[in-house]
This record gives C-alpha cells, structure tokens and sequence, in this order.
C-alpha cells in the first residue's frame, strides 16, 4: 500500500545516543517549545491585529459583519479540512474532497431545480452518494492496494466530468429551496448558523481522534501500519473507514456551501480543497507540532480565511491572497521541519 | 593535554582524550581508543556506554569537546571534523543500515559510489565497469556476478558489499573500516561466515574496528578491546583472549548478569497451555508441539525453516489451511489477532523497527496501543491512567528513557525492545510468543528482558522463544524443539546440551523422513 508522506516535521531521527535524549530536550528551550506550539495562533493574531490597524483595510476589516462574512464563508474549508484529517491522520491522502463537495452541492441544487425533489431528499441523496464514493475510494486503497493519491486524483477528475455535464457547465442559480439558503445566512449570537455546524464537527473530530481507541488506532496505523496490526489493530478496516468519514463530511460540506451561496457550479472542487489542505498541514505544525490534529487545523483555517479577507479589503488582486497563504505554508513547514531537526541533533 | 607530537605514528587510529557532553551529562569522558594496524579492534559497552557517540564523533556526525584524533599518524583536526573530513583521513564506515540500493546491480552500487568508468563518448563503460567490479568481488570472496541486483544476495554477503564499496579502490593498507553492528541483522550462521572473511582481511592487513551486541562474535574475531561503561573507558585488552565474562564484567561494572542458563529453575506447571496438531500454513507441513503453563519452550530453526511463521500463525496472523491447536483446554483457532488476543497471546516480531515500533509517537502511546479498548472504559481515554501504567512499567522493566511522554525513537534498542515486551507482558498474557526476542540487543538490556521472560514464566505464562542464537535459546529455554523443512525434526531438554551441542543440531542438515521426537512429555 503506497503511503503519503508524514505530516511536514514528523521526520523519524535514527535515534540518538541513549542516555543522552533528558538533556537534548532540556537544551531545547522553553522558549522554544512555546514558540514552535503556539506560533501559528501567534501569527494569526498578528495577521488579525495588522489588517485591523492596516489603513487600506481598518474600516472594513474589524467590523462585526466582515467577521462574520469571513467565518461564515470560510466554514466549508474547515470542514474539508477536518474530512481530509482522517485520512491523513492514517497516513492516507484523499484528494477526491473537494470534488465530492462539489458533486453534493450540484446534485442538490439540481434535484430540487431540475427534478423538483423536496429539500430534505435533495439533500440526503448528495449525502448517500459521497459515502458511496468513499466506500468506492477505500476499496480501492485497501482491497486493490492502489496508491491513494492516483485512486483519489482520479476519482476526482472523474466526479468533477461527471459534474460538468450534469450541470452542462452552467451555475445553477433558480429553484433551490429557500429554506434552505436562509438557514445559510441566519445567524445565532452574532455568528452564521453554519459556524456552529463547523464548531460541532470539529468537536466531534477532536473526541474521535483523542478519546477513542479509533482514533488512536488511526494515529498508529500513520506512524506504522505493519506495527498497527501486530497489536490487533484492524487496519484495513479503519483506513477503509476514514475514505467513508471524509467524504461524508465533504458531502455535507458542499450541501452548508449551497446554503450559503444559494447557487452551484461544478467547477468549484479545488478551489475548496488547496485553501483546506493549507489549513490542515499549517495546522500540523502547531499545538501537537509534528502531527495532524483538530485545534491546529481550525486555527489554520481562520488564518487562512482573514488573510485572504484582509487582503482582499486592502485592496489587493485575487492573485495575492494565492501568494501570501502558499509563502505561509512554505515558511511554517519550513520552520516546524527546521525546528524538528534541531531538537533532534547533538 | 594537547602535545601534537604525542600520537605513535605506529597505530592506525589514535583517539586520546575525547570528550563530549550533552546538555548536563557527559556522554564520552576522557575516552581512549588505539588501533594497531591489521587487527580487528572490538569496542564493547552497553546501553549509554558511550560507544555510539564515539563512532558519530569518528563519522564527523558530532563534534567533540575535547581530545585528539590521529589516523595512520596523522593529526586531524577535530574543530571542524565532518563525514568529508572523516573520509579523507581514512575512516571508512559500515553501518547496520547498509546504505545500498537494493533494486540495483551491484556494479551500479559501486558506480554511484566511487562515480562511472566513461567512454571516449563520455557515456558509462560498463565493460570496463564490469570488469573491475568483477575483480573486487572476487578479492572479496563474493560469489556473484556483478550485475546481480543487491536485493538477490544473501544478507551476509550485502553486508560484505557494503564493505567492498567501502574500501574500493585501495589495497586495505591505509584505510580503516569501522563496522557498526554489522552482524545484527543477519542469523547466526550468516554472521559467522562474514566474520571470517572480515578476519581474513585483517590477515591481509586490513584495519577494522567493529562494534556488536553480540560479544561472543566479538570474541571470536577481534584482536583487541575496548570496553566503555558510561562514557568513560573501563578497560583495553590487547591480545589477551578474555572470555565472555571477563567483558561482561567490565561492560556491567559488577552487576550481576543472569546470562546464565536456568537450569533446574523451570517453573512448568506440567499442565499444557496450548497444544498443536499437525499445523499446515505456508512454510510449515504438518507442525506438533506441546507447550505447558510456565514453560519457556526454544524453536530453533535457520532461516526459512518456518520459524517466524508458526510464531505468527499461533498469532492469528495467517489462517492455517490445516492442523488444530487447543489453548488452555479449549480449541484455538483464530480468526484474527484481535481474537489471538481477546484469547491471551501476545507476540513480539522479530522485526521490531518495522513491525513492533510507532517511532515517532510517545514510549506511553506505544505502551497503550496495545490495551486501547481496556482503556476506554469511561467514553474517554484516561490520559494520566495511561501516564501512570507506562510509568509503573518503566519501573519495573528498568527502561532507561526520560519519560513516559518521550519519543520511542530516543531510545537505544535495547530500551525500545523492552517497551514492546513491556506492552505486552501488561497484558497478563497466558502464551507468549517471541520473535528473535533480543536480535539487536545489548547484553545489559537482554539480562533484562531473559530476567523479565522468565519471571513472566514463574507467573504461569507459557512462553515460545524462536531464535537463531542458540547462546539464547540455552540460556533462556526449558527444551528446546528444531523446525526444519516445516517439521518438528527433533526436541532436546535445553540443560542437556550445551550451546555448541545446539549449534550442531541445528545446522544437520534435514530432511530426516519421519520427525523423530526424543521425548513428549512435560519437563519436570
């Protein structure tokens, strides 16, 4: 089974000179250790402070509906974040996240333009059919031991032609259920209603992943499947399970986008996936640095979401926001890999 | 201290004086080491003995504090000392991990090493290539051909590879080979033979340091010793011929070390814990064995004898296509090795860095993983329940490691092997099975992890050991039973024989038609 790579600093060191470890980690600062958890949540209030006192961006930015606007319309990348986490965590990529994203808003949309179908079925069929996808995508990975990233990229290409020309590449813009694009713009204490389904998911993810011999399993089975199964782990079973978890909530992620944009396009996949991938390896390098996990990959994605609002207040191009969260991927995997590799040296 | 003309031009290596310290604790403390010319200098010492820091401080990996290197006579300067520098003085390393490039020829591993012969069309010669590399191989005592890819040789002979390319291009004369651990992976015949061809070359006039686990090989190969104990050298032995115990006793510094066979100890119970009738899976045809409660029972086998494979079946690992097993009174037959352990077995693979270890998680995580659903009893995972096991287990397995929270990757292996027997033995496990238990082991932590076995075995546990060190299988087992083309071909009360009795059952050559079984009844 092809595996992708470890999250960006967690480089296994051939071990170092027993006895020696207690001192290394004393030498590595207190400072340091703050630094290397806390920086990204550091950096996001510096990005938060510096475009709420920017000039260009300091009267639209601050504001309690801009935040608002930034959270609400960010909250799909998150959840795309967290799917993507499952299968990371197990040492697994899935590529396919934003495309069954897509594929459940255009189906939506279209059965309830096209064919009339009432919300609540309009909305359960998307959902069944990204866990089909799933199913799809893990069989592939663990029955045929195919390499996730090609099972993935081309169960991407396939949903996103098939997206086409379901939708014939036209946005479909009349006929969705109006109830459905006011739950996307209703708000509760100030926050979009959808903030909240971001909150509860990742809350659910953070329990899975920490409290639960599963989610412990998962973390085993990315640091070693071999070692996974000879303490009884049923790997094939729980990495086939991830592909199913994450492409449910890519399902309902791309459902909480056609609330909120009251419209689909087939074309929107990847435009949702790089920005979550970002926040989901920004986030492994902090909190737990080395390693996937809930916290960072939310305080990525909110880093992610107001540079690219602040920016774009500021007055800058499309092109910029692209730019600037590439430069802060590159430079905090950088750091956290650089970081990594000094607390491991003599 | 530093008087440059001190070093004796008369000695290949010439370390004096070398210190290094991390953090608080000094790893290496005024450390010695003198190589004569053509011999093979055994450097011995445990777990944070030092040794280690003293090859990656060779190897240019460290730098030192303090002291003086002096390679054929020559100072190097130590300042700035790298793999580069170390290179060019002379120093040629072999470690555990070989560094080949297994899917390719064995011409090619030396071409991308020392670079490719070219034509006048400056494409690669390999005529030329081949030749050369030809005339090594045979000089080597390598018999294959040199587009053979590396992955076809036998462990043994990629080792010796790695030597060639080392050395290539030089006469041995004024080179140093420094070998680290180079026999830890191979089996025990294996290793023999690719000690005496190393010893072999000593003859010819080669230089060769070499680090081992394995004291008894040391002892069969080296001319002299170096012993280090925490850091700081406990003794050097020059042509003195020590026994084993003359060295254990340096390395342990008077600790007492139960190495020894246990003899009249057994703790059998005589009541069988698992019985196996006529087992067929893979490699083995047709296998019977009786283990009993608080028996420790040796499988002894060579490579590809089945070894590994009835351990793992026993395991749940691979379903049997015949033959049945019956634990404790009741039928065994798992479906898998989630049910092998809802049942009672534990398993520790002989591989433990690709099979056994999550390297980069912490020692406390690689404990738990094994009892995740104990743990979850309360719909949380009980963090410091976690903490306080791992920590009660470092205790009584006397682990050396900073803490539960540490990486598993900081620890030596020896440490590491006893955080997977310990995961294991904390299940209270009513068979045990072990892989190669101490394969990579330093002779301190193995007195520990024998200790450990066979205080599991006086609690009733019935224990499998299958290993190709037949010093272990003596010191360890209460009968010892020989796999060979997939049968039980002969079994030998372990007090009867002495290791080399052992050895010389072990490597007759099968197959005997019928499996003759001296004895089949429980120890006493």
């Amino acid at each position: 089974m092809t595996e992708t790579s470890a999250p960006p600093s967690a480089t296994t060191a051939p071990a170092p000179e027993p006895g020696t470890a207690p001192q290394r980690k004393r030498r590595a600062t207190a400072v340091g250790h703050f630094f290397e958890k806390f920086a990204l949540l550091l950096l996001t209030v510096a990005v938060f402070v510096f475009f709420t006192f920017f000039p260009a961006s300091s009267t639209a930015f601050p504001t309690a509906n801009n935040l608002s606007v930034i959270f609400g319309s960010q909250a799909v990348i998150a959840l795309i974040a967290i799917a993507a986490l499952f299968p990371l965590v197990g040492g697994r990529f899935d590529f396919s996240l934003g495309a069954v994203a897509a594929m459940s808003q255009t189906l939506a949309a279209g059965l309830m333009a096209k064919s009339g179908w009432p919300l609540w079925a309009a909305i359960l069929l998307p959902v069944l059919l990204s866990s089909l996808v799933g199913i799809a995508n893990g069989f592939f990975v663990t029955r045929m031991e195919m390499s996730p990233f090609v099972t993935t990229l081309g169960m991407a290409m396939l949903l996103f032609g098939i997206n086409m020309w379901y939708t014939s590449g036209q946005t479909i813009i009349t006929g969705v259920d109006p109830a459905i694009v006011k739950f996307g713009s209703a708000r509760f204490l100030g926050l979009p209603l959808v903030v909240y389904v971001v909150l509860v998911v990742a809350a659910i993810a953070w329990y899975v992943f920490t409290h639960t011999p599963y989610g412990r399993s998962l973390y085993a089975i990315g640091s070693n499947a071999a070692s996974a199964k000879l303490v009884g782990i049923p790997v094939e079973r729980n990495v086939w399970s991830t592909f199913i978890v994450s492409s449910v909530i890519a399902g309902v992620a791309g459902i909480i986008q056609l609330s909120r944009l009251g419209s689909a396009t087939a074309s929107a996949g990847n435009e949702i996936l790089f920005p979550a991938l970002a926040a989901v390896f920004l986030g492994a390098t902090a909190f737990t640095p080395g390693f996937f996990n809930v916290i960072g990959t939310l305080v990525g994605a909110v880093f992610v979401s107001i540079s690219v609002s602040g920016l774009t207040l500021a007055g800058a191009s499309g092109w910029a926001s692209n730019v600037f969260n590439g430069l802060a991927l590159l430079i905090a995997v950088g750091l956290s890999t650089y970081l990594g590799r000094r607390r491991r040296r003599g | 201290m530093n008087d440059p003309t001190s070093a004796a031009p008369t000695l290949a290596l010439d370390v004096r004086g070398v210190s290094k310290q991390f953090g608080g604790t000094k790893a290496l403390d005024d450390a010695s080491l003198a190589v004569r010319p053509g011999t093979v200098h055994g450097l011995l010492g445990g777990n944070g003995s030092g040794k280690s820091t003293l090859i990656k401080i060779l190897a240019g990996a460290y730098r030192a504090d303090a002291g003086r290197v002096a390679v054929f006579g020559r100072e190097v300067a130590l300042r700035d000392f790298n793999a580069a520098a170390a290179a060019e003085a002379g120093l040629r390393f072999v470690h555990q991990d070989l560094g080949l490039f297994d899917d390719l020829s064995i011409e090619e591993n030396f071409a991308l090493d020392a670079g490719y012969p070219l034509n006048s069309a400056r494409g690669v010669a390999w005529k030329e290539l081949r030749a050369q590399v030809a005339r090594v191989l045979e000089e080597y005592e390598l018999d294959a051909e040199p587009r053979t890819p590396v992955r076809d040789l036998r462990a043994s002979d990629r080792t010796m590879v790695a030597i060639a390319r080392a050395l290539q291009g030089d006469d041995g004369k004024r080179l140093i080979l420094v070998l680290d651990e180079p026999t830890a992976s191979l089996a025990a015949h294996e290793s023999q033979g690719l000690l005496d061809r190393i010893r072999r070359r000593a003859d010819k006039g080669q230089t060769v340091v070499i680090v081992s686990h394995r004291l008894r090989e040391v002892l069969s190969v080296a001319d002299d010793f170096t012993v280090l104990r925490d850091g700081v050298v406990q003794g050097t032995l020059r042509d003195e011929h020590p026994t084993e115990d003359d060295i254990v006793a340096l390395m342990a510094g008077g600790l007492t070390v139960s190495l020894r066979p246990t003899g009249s100890q057994s703790h059998t119970t005589g009541r069988p814990m698992l019985e196996v009738e006529d087992l067929r899976s893979g490699p083995l045809e047709g296998v019977s064995l009786t283990v009993h409660e608080g028996e420790i029972l040796g499988v002894a086998g060579l490579v590809g004898s089945g070894c590994s494979s009835l351990l793992q079946a026993l395991f749940g690992a691979y379903r049997p296509h015949g033959g049945t097993m019956t634990l404790a009174g009741e039928e065994y037959a798992p479906e898998s090795i989630g049910e092998a352990m809802d049942r009672g077995v534990a398993f520790v693979p002989e591989d433990r860095v690709h099979e056994a270890a999550f390297m980069d998680r912490s020692v406390r995580e690689n404990i738990a993983i094994a009892m995740l659903k104990e743990y979850w009893t309360t719909k949380w995972m009980h963090r410091p329940r976690e903490d306080r096991r791992a920590s009660e287990l470092i205790d009584r397995f006397h682990i050396k490691v900073d803490g539960p929270g540490s990486l598993f990757s900081s620890m030596s292996g020896g440490n590491q092997q006893k955080v997977v027997v310990a995961r294991w033995l904390q299940r209270e496990p009513r068979l045990l099975l072990l892989d190669e238990p101490t394969q990579g082991v330093d002779v301190m932590s193995r007195a520990d992890i024998y200790a450990t076995i066979r205080d599991s075995a006086k609690h009733g546990t019935a224990v499998i050991v299958a290993s190709s060190d037949m010093s272990e299988l003596h010191a360890l087992c209460d009968r010892v039973v020989f796999l060979k083309q997939g049968r039980i071909e002969q079994e030998v009360f372990a007090g009867q024989l002495d290791v080399d009795g052992l050895t010389a059952l072990v490597l007759r050559e099968g197959p005997t038609p019928t499996p003759t079984t001296l004895e089949r009844t429980a120890t006493s």
